[in-house]
């Protein structure tokens, strides 16, 4: 440091001076200093006192958050107002996403302690989270696990500060008084994968009649804070909306019956030695309008595995995902709307009709039912035989619809293939009139449509790219029209198509629209208006004598000795009528592919003024009279409130 | 006699002229003492409002820390009054190197732990260099400035020498990540060059250089995709300028804080009903954003009594400035003002919007016992010039 006075003189005790230019300078930074200060003061006194009473406000608004309280969903009641599916309050444990720590490892480790708590697995945990991440949504809890247990209820109340982003909430599960009965109808609900938080019915009922069963959330307020943890209990707003009531035309006890008449056709089937009988379906319909009384599907399983915390373990031991279902024979499958049979000879009324209404045959002219039958224009000259080969007469329409004569329906057969080609192709035509090949309109949702082979069908199926003998195997050939006649080669139908058939037999030619929803009721019992099913429609062009002549022939079929169901219902105190069906259908079953016997029967009764039509199916069951017959049996016993004894062998087909 | 600064002789000369030390404490600047001990007392009193919630069982858990913190500083800053800061420039070689060692060597922690790290932890207390390096750093520059400048004021040569050093230690607080002091650190080095005279020529390049960094790094290289900051010190950054379309994190933050502080209104709203810190509404309200909750909890009355000691401290300090006794005392009293300036202004305009959101704690509030026991240190460097230079003006009387 040099040291030297302006006028030039050195000393040793002026060392250093305030010059005029640091003055300055520590002026400017005194300036700086004060506009600082100026700038934050103008700031804090702008915030604080002149938008004050805002930010306050503001700061009120920012602990009160509203919250959904969600609806519990309506109730489904049967016709007679027994409860098929009802909710049951639980603990659900939810846990603020944003009440996790910031830090990764710790955040891990959290989430690791919280799902070791719920007993639930960590990916369960961190996905949920992923998606609220997706969502954008932090604030909003999400459900760690639906029903808490009493144990961890009472540990989450005690350590509520090791957990602080977990609170206890209540909600809603479905319960099945009945179990598995209707499983496959009813459906189950789940979260709306849309929509979190959201939960709606996802199949059967549960999603045909979601609008009506699931309630209007309501709205509570609550204090909070910002990690979104309640600081105060919920104050309701809006009361949430409990769900509407549905009642469907599905009786319960009738339905626990057909399920329990499948169980029983099955194990008939079995005690005959048909090994691979294990499924089969039930319709029960009303004949005059169509309402569904019964709608059984085995083998079924238990619904109350998708109430709650559904895990794979639980639907593999129902059967209901992936390997298990091969081996439980696919119980998520209603098939009684979805599952599709060649019909066999419970389709043989149909060919009746149609034939007669194209005058090919006469109903009471007496046509020749024998052993074997050779069509003349087969250029393989294939012989195709009788149920029974050691019959030889002449039989009438009825008569041969009650001994369901194959060979007197493949005479008709091959006259519907000898039509000329401008007749077009009328047994189809009077198929598709009954509702076959196309979904029946119900209210159940989706269902498969079947098959009714065309002409152009087979073209259509059969092309270059699928079959090097395609220009063979296209061409519609007698024995097209021989298969069809009795119900099979390419034809596919539902039970409940069949239903809705034979209920169209038994009211006189009226195609009814198959439905479930009766009415649906608000909390307080005001009815809601829903769209009513359609009326029942005439079959165009059906000749009611025609009708008549097919109606006779299955009250043979029943009351005649040589009836094939006569052995069944040949002494039901009420008159019933119906048909059997034996159809072969190339199955693949655990162990064995090839040809089995479908077990059908289908009929209604009283046979003079129906009030009931079943139709019921025993898969691989063997033939119709002994295994599907005895099944529909029962129902009709529980319908009509009759005591039956247990059914013996009855050969038929 | 011709005599050069920080030559032995000048060292000898020193110490025989050393003022005793009573001389020292009569000379002491009591004002600014009273301010210190007044901003502590407020501090504290800041801090027992908003921790009050942060550990539910122990609600003083963090005020009995920060009185300790306040006892050590303060036997610290007795201390460091008490030191000729000529030992500072002497040995301002050493200061330097230890102090860019120390920091070298959280970042190499930091780097072994994958991760941000800023503190050395010594078992009951978290060390954080940096904190006292923001004092170390400024003595040692000081040092290198007054030797280096000599009183040839204008060489650009000498200009370039100090603003060199002084970026080694920026860059390494940066690298912690540690933006925010790395910011008071510039701000501290362009205070020094400023009261250490060089010229407005030197300062105004200076000046063009660090605004064209800035809108480089900020605006002009995220564009190019150039990405020095990491985004999120890019956004906290630019935040303030556009709360509205801010990246939810910042945005949320700062609107939190801005409702903290309006919603104090004129009286405060008193610990028990301040839903912003209780609730957890206001992040880091211990820390970054401890005078928003100072401000919701006491309103407008104490934040302005806050503002108002902040005042008298950097009012007292630039008096100090002006009183040293030699240029290197001038110099490190101008970067500690200034320093201490920079921290409050951008802490409490972040809090309030008008500033960047940068992690830098408010001086004497924020909860941590580095920041505390450093600015306790720098205010006993302080008062030691004061005392030093009011001393030697009486011996220069005499």
């Amino acid at each position: 440091m040099r040291e030297e006075e302006p006028n030039g003189r050195q000393t040793t005790v002026e060392p250093y001076r305030v010059t005029p230019k640091l003055a300055r300078r520590v002026a400017l930074l005194g300036a700086l200093v004060v506009i600082g200060f100026a700038a934050l003061l103008l700031r804090l006194w702008a915030l604080q006192v002149l938008s004050g009473s805002h930010y306050a406000a503001q700061a009120v608004a920012n602990q009160v958050r509203t919250v959904r309280v969600a609806a519990p969903r309506g109730p489904i009641l049967d016709s007679t107002g027994r409860i098929l599916v009802t909710n049951q309050p639980v603990t659900s444990i939810e846990l603020s996403p944003s009440g996790l720590p910031k830090d990764y490892a710790t955040r891990v480790a959290e989430i690791r302690a919280i799902a070791h708590l719920a007993r639930v697995s960590v990916r369960h945990v961190s996905k949920l989270l992923v998606d609220r991440r997706i969502h954008n949504d932090l604030l909003d809890p999400i459900v760690v696990r639906t029903e808490a247990t009493r144990p961890m209820q009472t540990y989450l109340e005690e350590r509520a500060t090791d957990f602080p982003g977990l609170t206890l909430a209540r909600s809603y599960i479905r319960r099945y008084p009945n179990g598995s009965v209707a499983a496959q109808l009813l459906g189950y609900d789940g979260q709306n994968t849309h929509s979190a938080g959201e939960v709606i019915g996802l199949t059967g009922i549960e999603a045909a009649f979601n609008t009506f069963l699931s309630g209007v959330p309501g709205e509570a307020r609550v204090s909070v804070d910002s990690l979104g943890r309640p600081r105060s209990q919920r104050l309701l707003t809006t009361s949430p909306e409990i769900g509407q009531t549905v009642r469907l035309t599905i009786n319960a006890r009738l339905q626990v019956a057909a399920q329990n008449a499948l169980g029983y056709g099955i194990q008939l089937a079995r005690n005959q030695g048909q090994w691979a009988a294990d499924g089969g379906a039930i319709v029960a319909l009303n004949p005059k309008n169509g309402a569904i009384l019964a709608l059984a599907s085995s083998p079924t399983y238990d619904p109350s595995v998708y109430s709650g915390r559904v895990t794979n373990r639980k639907l593999a031991a129902q059967g209901l995902i992936g390997n298990s279902a091969f081996t439980m024979n696919h119980p998520a499958v209603d098939r009684a709307v979805d599952g599709t049979y060649p019909p066999g000879s419970t389709f043989k009324p149909l060919t009746a009709i149609a034939a007669l209404e194209e005058h090919l045959i006469k109903p009471y002219a007496f046509y020749p039912c024998t052993g074997t039958y050779v069509s003349p224009q087969d250029n393989s000259h294939r012989v195709w035989h009788n149920w029974d080969r050691f019959v030889n007469q002449g039989m009438d329409l009825p008569t041969a619809i009650a001994q369901s004569c194959d060979t007197y329906f493949y005479r008709a057969g091959n006259k519907f293939y000898n039509l000329p080609a401008g007749r077009g192709q009328p047994m189809q035509k009077w198929a598709r009139a009954f509702g076959f090949g196309k979904e029946s309109g119900s209210d159940l949702g989706p269902q498969s449509p079947g098959t009714v082979p065309t002409i152009g069908w087979k073209q259509r199926m059969w092309t270059k790219a699928n079959d090097p003998n395609w220009r063979v195997d296209r061409i519609w050939n007698p024995g097209d029209s021989l298969n069809l006649a009795i119900g099979q080669g390419f034809l596919l139908v539902t039970p409940l198509q069949m239903a809705r058939f034979y209920a169209a037999i038994a009211n006189g030619g009226k195609l009814v629209t198959p439905h479930v929803l009766m009415d649906v009721e608000n909390q307080n019992g005001t009815p809601v208006p829903t769209a009513a099913a359609p009326a029942p429609r005439p079959v165009a062009g059906l000749n009611p004598a025609y009708l008549s002549v097919v109606q006779q022939g299955l009250i043979e079929g029943t009351r005649d000795s040589f009836g094939t169901s006569y052995g069944v219902f040949g002494n039901f105190p009420i008159e019933i009528a119906g048909k059997t069906g034996t159809a072969q259908k190339t199955v693949h079953v655990p162990g064995y592919t090839g040809e089995k016997d479908q077990s059908w029967w289908c009929g209604y009764g009283p046979a003079t003024d129906a009030k009931i039509v079943v139709c019921a199916v025993i898969e691989n069951g063997g033939e119709g009279g002994s295994a599907a017959a005895p099944a529909a049996e029962r129902v009709f016993a529980k319908f009509f409130h009759v005591r039956v004894p247990p059914t013996g062998l009855i050969h038929s087909d | 006699m011709l005599e050069y600064a920080g030559s032995q002789r000048s060292g000898v000369r020193a110490e025989r002229d050393a003022p005793r030390l009573l001389a020292v404490v009569r000379s002491l600047d009591w004002i600014l003492v009273a301010a210190v001990a007044a901003l502590v007392v407020v501090g504290l009193w800041a801090v027992a409002g908003i921790t009050k919630f942060q550990l539910p069982n122990d609600p003083n858990y963090y005020l009995n820390r920060q009185i300790l913190y306040a006892c050590v500083g303060g036997a610290v800053l007795i201390g460091a009054a008490l030191v000729d800061p000529d030992l500072y420039r002497r040995y301002w070689r050493g200061i330097f190197v230890g102090t860019a060692v120390v920091i070298a060597f959280v970042l190499l922690i930091g780097h072994a732990a994958r991760g941000s790290t800023r503190w050395i932890s010594l078992g009951f207390f978290t060390f954080q260099p940096s904190e006292f390096g923001k004092l170390l750093f400024v003595l040692a520059l000081a040092g290198l400035l007054v030797e280096r400048q000599g009183g040839a004021v204008s060489s650009w040569r000498t200009t370039l020498r100090v603003v060199g050093f002084g970026l080694v230690p920026v860059v390494l607080v940066f690298a912690q990540p540690d933006l925010g002091t790395a910011l008071v650190y510039l701000a501290a080095l362009g205070a020094m060059l400023f009261v250490a005279g060089i010229p407005w020529r030197h300062l105004s390049v200076l000046g063009a250089v660090v605004v064209l960094v800035v809108v480089g790094v900020l605006w002009v290289g995220p564009a190019a995709g150039v990405n020095v900051l990491k985004s999120y010190q890019q956004q906290r950054l630019t935040c303030f300028t556009h709360p509205a379309t801010c990246r939810a994190a910042e945005g949320y933050n700062l609107h939190q804080s801005i409702t903290a502080v309006g919603s104090g209104q004129i009286r405060g709203r008193g610990p028990n009903n301040s839903s912003q810190v209780k609730f957890g509404f206001l992040p880091e309200s211990q820390t970054d954003f401890a005078f928003a909750g100072f401000a919701e909890q006491r309103g407008f009355i104490g934040a302005a009594l806050l503002l108002g000691l902040y005042l008298l401290v950097l009012w007292r300090g630039l008096r100090v400035v002006t009183v040293a006794r030699d240029l290197f005392s001038a110099v490190v009293a101008g970067g500690i003002v200034v320093a201490l300036l920079f921290q409050i202004f951008v802490n409490v305009g972040m809090t309030m919007g008008i500033a960047p959101i940068t992690g830098i704690p408010l001086p004497f509030v924020s909860v941590g016992g580095s920041s505390l026991i450093a600015n306790l240190t720098a205010m006993g460097v302080l008062l030691a010039i004061h005392a030093r230079g009011r001393v030697s003006r009486y011996s220069r009387r005499r």
